[in-house]
């Protein structure tokens, strides 16, 4: 009965007080470790741009950096109930998420990429997808961008929760929509038969969304101040170097 | 079509092996919870008591008539919306929930079923010769409804590991977790997801292998 009353105290006062994050608290970053080459699995080690730039940040804020992965869609569904404190995802700023959350500066800048099974001449380009069935990630921008698109209800958009890319490479769908450094990089280093169609047709720019609660505000200006000495210094471009061959971090 | 990497298999195996134990754990504890609820469901249900049977009826109603991932979703993404201090339910604890509560509605049935099939003049013989009621759960009716109830308790069992694997929709890295960030990293689908296939066929079995010991063990009484 008494250690009732006090896991009930407990509750209560986790209800009433959401405290800002401590000194030396750990940050809590989501992440889908199923994006190569932003965060992937390779022998139980989690790698990518994303845990490169979060570790850099994290050693600027003095703090320890807590990766917690699930599937994409779960993101912000852990974002919202305060299981994380930010999703590094390769988040694009988008309205309808401007309405919900507040972002950080933005750490890549990036564009919208169709992308084709390898000899596929029918799709070239944003344009011919119509009719088409295209792949997208379930909840990202990607499948925003395709709805925008004056010739949308023509469009078969199918939503994916990871593997969107061997779907395409077998013949599945016509083609997955993703940002270009990631679909560039996949068709270089890995053993699909994939080929970018036409130039990129949205620019996007990513960032890491916080909750919109002053704890959440407090933690973005902390993450803006590492953002800020990471570009001075060029620890930024060098991770972007590093696995990309290019910096995506200046617009 | 591409040769199979037998190496990256290889080499997986010691990985995914890691996890292991996290989906044997929610699977373990899962099941000896839902016993514990089957058990007080079904006898609920067999004495008829007022209130709780109507209240159990509608439990075991709601459970058995959503999908699981419906209520692991429910516990771990909705409930924290209505009441912000559940976000204290992890991703562990949300999957061992929605496992305890969807496999007890199921568990309950079987146990009642077992319970209600013993043979009726069992009962009234023990209670001819002076037992208790409690004696008579205890010493008669119970252990004849274990024997009944086990084929279809370890069915359910099985299937909660391999139910496990929803786990990771809520962040949870276990077997599967595991199995798919590896083949998202890699892109060699068939062999990460083999790898996993095998090792969940491998626990089955040596369940299946446990089942048929413990069915001779209860079937004593009854083989000559």
């Amino acid at each position: 009965m008494k250690t009732l009353l006090i896991h009930s105290l407990i509750i209560v006062s986790m209800m009433v007080s959401a405290p800002a994050l401590a000194q030396g608290d750990p940050l809590r970053v989501g992440m889908s470790g199923q994006y190569f080459p932003f965060t992937f699995v390779e022998q139980d080690t989690l790698k990518g741009f994303e845990v490169d730039v979060m570790n850099a940040i994290g050693k600027e804020m003095g703090r320890e950096i807590q990766y917690q992965t699930a599937n994409f869609s779960g993101l912000f569904g852990m974002l919202e109930s305060g299981r994380i404190d930010t999703v590094a995802n390769q988040i694009t700023i988008t309205e309808e998420r401007q309405k919900a959350y507040i972002f950080s500066e933005p750490y890549v800048y990036d564009g919208a990429q169709v992308v084709t099974k390898e000899g596929n001449t029918e799709v070239e380009g944003v344009e011919d997808l119509k009719g088409k069935t295209v792949a997208v990630n379930l909840g990202s921008n990607f499948e925003a961008l395709l709805r925008e698109l004056p010739y949308a209800d023509q469009i078969n958009i199918k939503t994916y929760e990871s593997n969107l890319e061997r779907d395409t490479a077998l013949g599945r769908v016509d083609a997955f929509v993703m940002d270009r450094v990631s679909a560039s990089q996949i068709i270089k280093e890995k053993p699909l038969p994939l080929e970018l169609a036409g130039p990129t047709f949205s620019q996007i720019t990513n960032a890491y969304p916080f909750r919109d609660t002053d704890a959440g505000r407090a933690l973005r200006d902390e993450v803006n101040a590492a953002l800020t000495a990471l570009r001075d210094n060029g620890t930024l471009a060098s991770i972007s170097e590093k696995w990309f061959g290019t910096d995506i971090t200046q617009p | 079509m591409d040769v199979l990497n037998v190496e990256y298999m290889l080499g997986l195996v010691p990985v995914l092996l890691g996890y292991l134990p996290l989906t044997l754990q929610l699977a373990g504890v899962g099941m000896v919870l839902a016993l514990i609820l089957a058990c007080l469901f079904a006898v609920v249900r067999v004495l008829r008591i007022p209130v709780l049977n109507q209240l159990t009826i509608v439990f075991i109603s709601f459970f058995r008539g959503t999908p699981l991932l419906v209520q692991l979703f429910l516990f771990y993404y909705g409930l924290p919306q209505l009441v912000s201090a559940l976000t204290v339910i992890d991703g562990v604890t949300a999957t061992i929930m929605g496992l305890t509560m969807h496999f007890s509605a199921y568990m309950a049935e079987s146990i009642r079923a077992a319970i209600v099939g013993v043979d009726r003049s069992q009962t009234e013989a023990a209670l001819s010769i002076g037992m208790t009621n409690g004696q008579l759960m205890r010493r008669i009716v119970l252990p004849q409804a274990t024997r009944v109830a086990l084929p279809t308790l370890m069915n359910y069992f099985i299937d909660m590991i391999k139910a496990t694997s929803l786990a990771f929709t809520l962040g949870v890295t276990e077997l599967m977790g595991a199995t798919q960030k590896e083949a998202a990293g890699s892109f060699l689908y068939f062999e990460a997801f083999i790898v996993a296939a095998i090792m969940y066929w491998i626990v089955v079995e040596m369940l299946s292998k446990l089942q048929h010991y413990l069915e001779i063990r209860l079937n004593k009484a009854y083989s000559r």
